[in-house]
């Protein structure tokens, strides 16, 4: 019984990690200037990431190295918005001018 | 048998992970500028300490988590260097 | 250190300096290097000290920062005529960015570059450890930007004494430092090794005695509380799960925009002011903003956030402030996370992309 609520709570997790993972995929390709980007390759990418380490950290039980995963999520969901924040400033310092919707009609974006 | 089940979906996320990875890299390579380029990377990187956690799960060696440790803090001090560097022309830390 | 090649050339009877003051190691140093070079140049000088101020007057420590700021052109005036003797120099002082609100290296040159045109000035010594405000080192591109605004300027060659340990506090307070830095890289070693085992201990140990030896001062830069430092802990595990739970809602609503084929987006640069504290509390709120989707916070320099948001709902949120009040909750208890939101203080504002 608590098997199977296991096995579906890490598949959940992992569909839901991919989930994310592929918005910020299609986000990075798609979205029109760097500091869009950052908003999904740094943050939907946290989230995608951070569900896949704890459908792992689920798998792996009560362990040693299910401490290395939780700290591996929690060193995750420090440094990449930090990481984001840093590009997106050395964006802004390099003189990098954010693109604007200049139609400002729904259904024309680029 | 569930457990084998269990490595097995880890092993295929896995791979679907690295088509994802493949799909950014697109971007890393297309920029057009360095700042780009560089948050390509770092997600690139994030993904790979992903894929490792998961190899960790589904080949069953927890010594794969030592090196996705090890490669999350790489990557993090990698981005802040570069975004330093080009922003400071040199004048890094 | 850097020196424009056509400085010497044109000595003029009366030499106008301008030296933008911050409280640091070396600005006794720097006023003393104006002042000679200046009447080295010329006969008579006439010597501008201001000081600049970056944060916000409404804010409760704003009218403190004033006071120093006075306090420091009072000292360095005398500092002046201690230097000069009998030779003809006039010191004028000020106080700027009182009414505007200074927000990176750009607008502290544009106000030093506006104050030199009232006072016919185009010479301005920097201190090499120049720092206004509460932001690290911003003297390399302040220089950039000074270069751009047509002001020559000069770094005064300073000898700086090798950066010491930054001795807030007493001794309780150093110990509290030390033995909090001790305790959580002992920690982080342990779940790294293996707790039962004597060599890990033992290794353990030692390792995190050097660590909170040489690092304790720069991780904690205020004193802790012995009570007020696990209350936030505490409270921060509180925050986790709220901050969690915004993520994924704000998640879920960038991936249908995102997904969309249309993808209805509408960038806009945002600037907020946020009433955090400087340091950690505005690191965590900064942090935090970058973490909800939609949102990513591109400059915290001060106070002043510079907030880059996707679309509409995310704004609406950022303006309303809800993670500021959390924060605040964090650090400083739950009477002063009930003030009003940014947007009705008036402190939150869409700006276009070229006033970075």
């Amino acid at each position: 019984m608590i098997e199977t609520v296991r096995f579906w709570a890490i598949i959940v997790l992992i569909v839901f990690g991919l989930f994310f993972t592929f918005v910020s995929a299609v986000g990075v390709l798609r979205l029109p200037d760097v500091y869009a980007r950052a908003h999904t390759a740094s943050q939907t990418d946290t989230l995608g990431a951070g569900l896949a380490l704890a459908a792992v950290a689920l798998a792996l039980g009560w362990q040693n190295a299910t401490a290395y995963t939780v700290l591996l999520l929690f060193f995750v969901f420090i440094t990449n918005p930090t990481a984001a924040h840093a590009i997106a400033r050395s964006a802004a310092e390099s003189g990098i001018v954010p693109w604007e919707n200049d139609t400002d009609e729904e259904g024309e974006s680029r | 048998m569930t457990a084998e089940l269990i490595n097995e979906v880890f092993l295929a996320a896995a791979a679907l992970f690295v088509v994802l990875a493949i799909m950014m890299f697109y971007r890393a390579v297309a920029g057009p500028t360095t700042q780009d380029r560089l948050l390509a990377v770092n997600v690139l990187g994030t993904n790979t300490v992903v894929i490792l956690a998961l190899l960790a799960a589904g080949l069953d060696e927890p010594w794969f988590l030592d090196i996705a440790l090890i490669y999350a803090l790489l990557n993090f001090l990698m981005a802040i260097a570069i975004s330093k560097f080009t922003v400071e022309r040199g004048g890094v830390l | 250190m850097y020196n424009d090649g056509h400085l010497e050339g044109d000595a003029v009877a009366a030499e106008r300096i301008l030296v933008p003051l911050s409280e640091t190691v070396t600005v006794r140093q720097t006023v003393g290097y104006a002042v000679r070079a200046g009447l080295e140049r010329a006969d008579s000088l006439e010597c501008h000290l201001v000081v600049a101020l970056p944060s916000d007057r409404e804010m409760p420590e704003g009218q403190t920062e004033v006071d120093a700021a006075r306090s420091l052109l009072s000292k360095a005036e005398n500092w002046v005529s201690e230097d000069v003797g009998d030779s003809s120099v006039t010191v004028e002082t000020a106080v700027l960015g009182m009414d505007e609100y200074l927000f990176g290296p750009r607008d502290f040159a544009s106000t030093f570059a506006s104050y030199g045109e009232e006072h016919d000035i185009d010479h301005v010594v920097l201190d090499p450890e120049y720092q206004p405000g509460a932001s690290a080192g911003m003297l390399h591109p302040l220089e950039r930007e000074l270069e751009s605004a047509g002001l020559t300027y000069d770094e005064a060659p300073v000898e700086r004494p090798a950066r010491h340990e930054r001795l807030i506090g007493d001794g309780t307070q150093r110990f509290d430092r030390l033995f909090a830095m001790f305790w959580i890289s002992y920690g982080f070693y342990l779940v790294l090794g293996d707790p039962t085992y004597w060599f890990d201990l033992v290794t353990g140990a030692a390792v995190a005695g050097i660590v909170s030896v040489s690092l304790a001062h720069i991780t904690f830069t205020f004193p802790l509380g012995r009570v007020q430092s696990p209350l936030r802990t505490l409270r921060f595990a509180i925050y986790v799960p709220y901050l969690i739970w915004e993520i994924v809602k704000a998640n879920l609503a960038i991936s249908i925009v995102i997904l969309r084929p249309s993808m209805p987006i509408d960038p806009k640069m945002t600037r907020v002011n946020a009433r955090v504290r400087s340091g950690l509390p505005l690191l965590a709120l900064a942090n935090s903003i970058t973490l909800t989707p939609g949102t990513l916070t591109v400059r915290a320099d001060d106070q002043r956030l510079i907030v880059h948001s996707l679309i509409a709902s995310a704004r609406d949120d950022l303006f309303d402030g809800s993670l500021e009040r959390a924060v605040r909750f964090v650090f400083h208890g739950r009477e002063s996370s009930a003030i009003p939101s940014p947007r009705e203080r008036g402190d939150a504002e869409v700006i276009g992309g070229d006033e970075l």
